[in-house]
């Protein structure tokens, strides 16, 4: 499965936008695990995921070519 | 869900007191308004560690941001009666002094329109994925955080 991460924010400069390719994942939890492990500096960071624009507030499936965002604390206005 | 299209809020750079004097007076004939009410956030000086603010550089995730201020006007119009709602918000870099941020309502008596632009404030800071990057005089740089 093919997902698309894109970062933003302090984020943005840990994590490049890019396609990843990881086959043994299907929730936005398990996707989680797998980027903290990636990027340790993800690990000590607040953030949330969308994934292809929705805002996921709980363990979400995945399935091949959704968006992900990564988001930390909003900080508008 | 009504008909309103989905807005653009973003400037680039510093939102001009110019342009907020001819967003006021275009409403000068909307004559069934009584009541204005105007947020405007500007960027402030801080000194960080010995360190000031030159300005900030904003991003955001504009298409998500887009559609949650959708919602959130949608939200807004049902709960006051509004006449009309506007928001602005800066991309990209914006000097200390400048506004970065102007929220709008106008509706026949005064409080619907207090009201809403405060809640529309409030909303937007928690909800949009907009990121501000505090940019110092000496070139280093932090992320803010909203409270």
């Amino acid at each position: 499965m093919e997902l698309e991460i894109i970062s933003f924010g302090k984020i943005a400069e840990v994590i490049n936008n890019q396609r990843i390719d990881v086959s043994g994942l299907s929730t936005t939890d398990e996707l989680k695990a797998y980027l903290e492990k990636s990027f340790p500096l993800l690990s000590e960071m607040k953030y949330k995921l969308a994934v292809n624009k929705n805002i996921i507030q709980e363990n979400h499936d995945l399935k091949n070519n959704d968006i992900i965002a990564i988001m930390p604390p909003f900080s508008g206005g | 869900m009504s008909d309103r299209k989905i807005k653009n809020i973003f400037v680039s750079g510093k939102i001009d007191p110019a342009f907020i004097a001819e967003s006021i007076s275009k409403h000068s004939t909307k004559t069934a308004i009584g009541g204005h009410s105007i947020f405007m956030g500007q960027v402030r000086r801080d000194e960080i560690d010995g360190k000031f603010v030159a300005g900030i550089d904003y991003t955001a995730y504009e298409e998500l941001a887009l559609e949650k201020m959708h919602q959130i006007r949608e939200d807004i119009f049902e709960k006051y009666p509004l006449s009309c709602l506007h928001v602005h918000h800066s991309l990209g870099t914006v000097l200390a002094g400048n506004i970065c941020l102007f929220v709008f309502t106008s509706s026949a008596h005064r409080k619907p329109a207090i009201e809403a632009c405060e809640e529309l404030v409030e909303r937007l800071k928690a909800e949009l994925p907009i990121w501000g990057k505090e940019i110092f005089e000496d070139n280093s740089h932090q992320w803010k955080e909203n409270s």
